[in-house]
Formats: C-alpha cells, sequence, structure tokens
C-alpha cells in the first residue's frame, strides 16, 4: 500500500498488479465502498495492459476520515489529483460518486488524463442540479444517528447531497480530453445527461467499458 | 464587556465554541460571525442584548475558539449551528452577520421548530459571480494546487508585533477605535513562538465548488419565519449590495422588515451596536 497526504488526511493507494510499463490506470471506487470492492467482480487489472492502482477516498477502506465531514466532489477530487502526482499521466475509471470525480479531474488535469471512463454506482446522482432545502433537510436528519452501511466514517453520506448543476459539468465535460459514458437502463442525473453530447457512449459493462477506454488511450 | 459562560457543543466530531451573556433561563437569542471573526465580535452588542435575553454567541468551525476541520462546505456550518439550536433545546431567536447572517438564514429555513425570528445582517450574499470568478477547470487547477500545498500550511501570516496585527485588521474595518480592534484582535488571535497569528483555519480558503449568488433568493423561499434585514447606510469593503441585486433578493422573503444603520458600514453592529442592538430588541419584541 502506497501512503498519500492530502492536505491533513492521509490517503492510501494500492497497485493493482505489477505491470511496469504502458498507461497506468487509475480507479475511483463508488461512495461506501473501498478500493478492494471495485465494479462486478471482473478485476481491471486483468483486463489492462499497464499498471492499475486504485485509491481509498478520504473516509473510505483505510483511507482517514476528513475531520468535521465536509465532503465534497472537488475534495475527493483532491484526493485523486495526490494519487495521479504519484502515478503521474494515468488513464481514470470511476464508478458512481467516483465518476463524477473523474470527469471533475479529467476536466481540471486534460493534460494528465487522456481519457476518462465514467460508470454508474452509489452517489452517482448527489444532490440534484439545483438546491431543495427539502433535501438539505433530509441530509441533515440522516447525520443523527449515524448512517448505516457507510465506513470508516459514514458521515461520506453527505456526498449524496451536494449539487451538481448541469452547466458545471458540461465546462469540465468540454476541457477533458476525452470522455467514455458507460450507459445501461438504470438512473441517470442530469449532470450525466448534460455530458453526453461532448462524451463518447459504451454498453456492456464494465469490461467493455475498459477495453473501449484502452483502445482510446492507444488511439 | 467579556461572556459570562463557555461551553463546548459537538457537531460532527468537533467542538464547537459557544460563550454566552445573561439570564440562563432568559429566551436565547443566537448569533453567528461572519467569515475570519469570531464571536467575541459581538462583545458590545451582546451585553445589550444580555439585558432582556439569554445570549449564545457561536465560534464556527475554524474560528475563534472552535475546533479545526480537514475542510470546510456551507452546509457543515449549518448543521454547527441547528446541533447549538439542538443544545440550547428550546425555541430561540437567531442573529447573524455577513456570513453568518446567510447561515443563520439557512439555519433558520432548516430548523424552522426551533427559530422564531431571523435578525440577518448584511449577511444577503456575494454579487452575481464576475466572469474571473466562475468556477472553471482552469481555477479548479488552481484549487488543486492549493490542495496539494495545504499540508504545509500551518496558520496565517504571523506578525512580529501585535500592534501589525491590529493595523492589518483596522485597513478593513476604518471606523473603528483602536480599543476596539485591539480587544477584538486580542481574541482573535494567538501568541506562538513570539508572533501573533489569528486564530482562524487558514485552509478555509481552500474551497471550489459549484455555488452561485443566483441560488440565494430562491432558498429564501424556504424561509418560514419573520427576518429584520439590517444593512449599513455607508459604502465598505464589503457590501451593502445595490439596490438592483439586493431588493429582488429580499422579495422572495415572506415577511421582511428592513432598518438602515445610518454611519455604518459592513460591520454594522461592531460600529453602531447601541442602533443596532435597538433595533435588534424592537424586532424581538414586536
Amino acid at each position: 500500500m502506497i501512503e498519500l497526504v492530502h492536505g491533513r488526511v492521509r490517503l492510501a493507494l494500492t497497485e493493482r498488479n505489477s505491470a511496469t510499463s504502458g498507461l497506468p490506470l487509475l480507479l475511483l471506487h463508488e461512495l461506501g465502498a473501498t478500493s478492494d470492492s471495485w465494479g462486478d467482480g471482473r478485476d481491471p487489472a486483468i483486463v489492462w495492459d499497464g499498471p492499475v492502482f486504485a485509491l481509498d477516498f478520504s473516509g473510505h477502506g483505510s483511507s482517514g476520515p476528513v475531520r468535521g465531514g465536509a465532503y465534497t466532489p472537488e475534495l475527493l477530487a483532491g484526493d485523486a489529483d495526490a494519487a495521479l502526482r504519484h502515478i503521474g499521466t494515468a488513464a481514470i475509471a470511476g464508478l458512481g460518486v467516483g465518476a463524477y470525480v473523474a470527469l471533475l479531474l479529467a476536466g481540471g488535469r486534460p493534460d494528465s488524463v487522456p481519457a476518462a471512463l465514467l460508470g454508474p454506482g452509489r452517489g452517482l446522482l448527489g444532490g440534484g442540479a439545483v438546491p431543495d432545502p427539502a433535501r438539505t433537510k433530509l441530509a441533515f436528519a440522516r447525520e443523527k444517528p449515524a448512517v448505516e452501511g457507510y465506513s470508516p466514517d459514514p458521515r461520506v453520506a453527505f456526498l449524496d447531497f451536494d449539487i451538481r448543476p448541469s452547466e458545471y459539468a458540461e465546462v469540465f465535460a468540454e476541457a477533458a480530453s476525452h470522455l467514455i459514458l458507460l450507459e445501461d437502463d438504470g438512473e441517470r442525473p442530469p449532470w450525466w445527461t448534460a455530458v453526453r453530447p461532448t462524451s463518447a457512449s459504451v454498453s456492456g459493462g464494465l469490461g467493455e467499458g475498459l477495453r473501449c477506454l484502452a483502445e482510446r488511450c492507444r488511439a | 464587556m467579556l461572556p459570562e459562560r463557555q461551553a463546548f457543543v459537538e457537531s460532527v466530531g468537533l467542538r464547537i465554541n459557544v460563550v454566552e451573556w445573561g439570564d440562563p433561563d432568559g429566551f436565547p437569542v443566537v448569533l453567528c460571525h461572519g467569515m475570519f471573526d469570531h464571536a467575541l465580535g459581538f462583545a458590545v452588542v451582546a451585553p445589550i442584548l444580555a439585558e432582556r435575553f439569554r445570549v449564545v454567541a457561536i465560534d464556527a468551525r475554524g474560528h475563534g475558539d472552535s475546533d479545526w476541520a480537514d475542510a470546510y462546505n456551507w452546509p457543515l456550518d449549518i448543521l454547527d449551528i441547528v446541533h447549538v439550536l439542538e443544545w440550547i433545546d428550546r425555541p430561540c431567536f437567531v442573529v447573524g452577520h455577513s456570513k453568518g447572517g446567510g447561515q443563520a438564514t439557512d439555519a433558520a429555513s432548516s430548523a424552522p421548530d426551533r427559530v422564531r425570528k431571523v435578525v440577518n445582517i448584511d449577511g444577503f450574499g456575494p454579487p452575481p459571480l464576475a466572469e474571473s470568478q466562475e468556477p472553471t477547470p482552469e481555477r479548479f487547477r488552481e484549487f488543486l494546487k492549493a490542495r496539494h500545498s495545504a499540508a504545509e500550511v500551518k496558520s496565517w501570516r504571523s506578525y512580529q508585533d501585535f500592534e501589525q496585527l491590529v493595523e492589518r485588521r483596522g485597513s478593513q474595518n476604518p471606523r473603528l477605535n483602536a480599543d476596539w480592534l485591539r480587544f477584538f484582535a486580542y481574541h482573535g488571535a494567538r501568541e506562538v513562538d513570539g508572533e501573533w497569528c489569528w486564530k482562524s483555519d487558514p485552509h478555509m480558503a481552500f474551497t471550489f465548488g459549484p455555488w452561485r449568488p443566483e441560488w440565494i433568493a430562491p432558498g429564501y423561499r424556504a424561509l418560514q419565519v419573520p427576518m429584520l434585514a439590517i444593512t449599513g447606510s455607508e459604502p465598505d469593503t464589503w457590501g451593502p449590495l445595490p439596490a438592483e441585486i439586493l431588493d429582488p433578493r429580499l422579495a422572495m422573503i415572506r415577511d421582511v422588515r428592513r432598518v438602515t444603520i445610518d454611519g455604518a458600514g459592513h460591520f454594522v453592529h461592531m460600529e453602531k451596536p447601541r442602533e443596532t442592538a435597538k433595533a435588534i430588541l424592537e424586532f424581538l419584541a414586536a
């Protein structure tokens, strides 16, 4: 395990294979998951022709919590940026909240992220495209007692409530080098719909998405 | 006047410092300060209010004697206020200045069963974003760069001489006298290795997100209790907003009364504490 530091938080980055050549791949997990619980059983390390790294976001897995609970996708993008600084140029695959973080980082660091695969999962929706006071109250109500099912820090559940406007997502999608959206029949938030015109699409599951991502990076 | 009581309130794993004046059994008035201020910024106005009320002033997370967090965002500041309201465990009046005014308003919307009235002192948000303030990928890179170096940032710039720190603050508060500024700075700063620096957490400056001032007015629709909106008559380093921006925002509030304090700038309660307290007391009594 590689230990990184972002602000005052210690982060865990794991190497998933022993490849020493090829373009690295950085995996960003869904909300409440860890680097160990990635995807649907098809380990990306098997299908990716290069080093594969998986990050535990702050408040998840072996990474430390954000003291005070102010979890935001932008803060998690800072976690992923710390991983990129260690790895160097890398493709990114993100699920759920990790997909939204992948969008932000692909738009913010197009020179370091040649392509990103965005897939569904927990934390994909966030709190909607516009503020809703009723949802804020719901977020506060869920703070006590602590939400079940998220560990080690249940307050990562605040990432179900941050606002993700369509126009905000669009400017990051336009700045990104290449985005691939992993489509299925599941619900998609407005930000996802907004970035479709500037992204490629793939269906057929995570394995197919990763093959598409690898092809794009070779092109 | 210094507070009569002090306590820490637990909120999301942090200790939030609260200080009090007045009868502990009185009807509570909760005070929320602005960005980079602290609870004792109310040290003149609070004792006047305390002649009628139990006054509870909050040090927001990362400010004054409250704990620092690893990161900051608006909803968690609101949640801290809601937790103080729960700790008081009685209906309250809530008063806030600047950023604290906006947060007092949102806390009143989020906990309508715990707030009877809200007073917002020039906390109606910034004007619409200038092009140079838009949350673009370029500015996101600056945020990432700042976050990368955040671990090295331990405190604000320190001053060898306490009077230098007072002078720096005085540039933001040109209407305040030197004695008041020294009091405010003494309680808002600490001496470390013979140098003085503000107690507030420099990491509060490292934020980035999609928030827009256009979200303020629709949020006011959720306010279910009366608001007193106080502004100063004088232009200042911050505010007051021009009428063409402020009026449409306040028009979204179902029950709002407006008061302008003559001769005050943005820091209305510090510059004109008696006049500010009089306006607040009249509103709370109505």
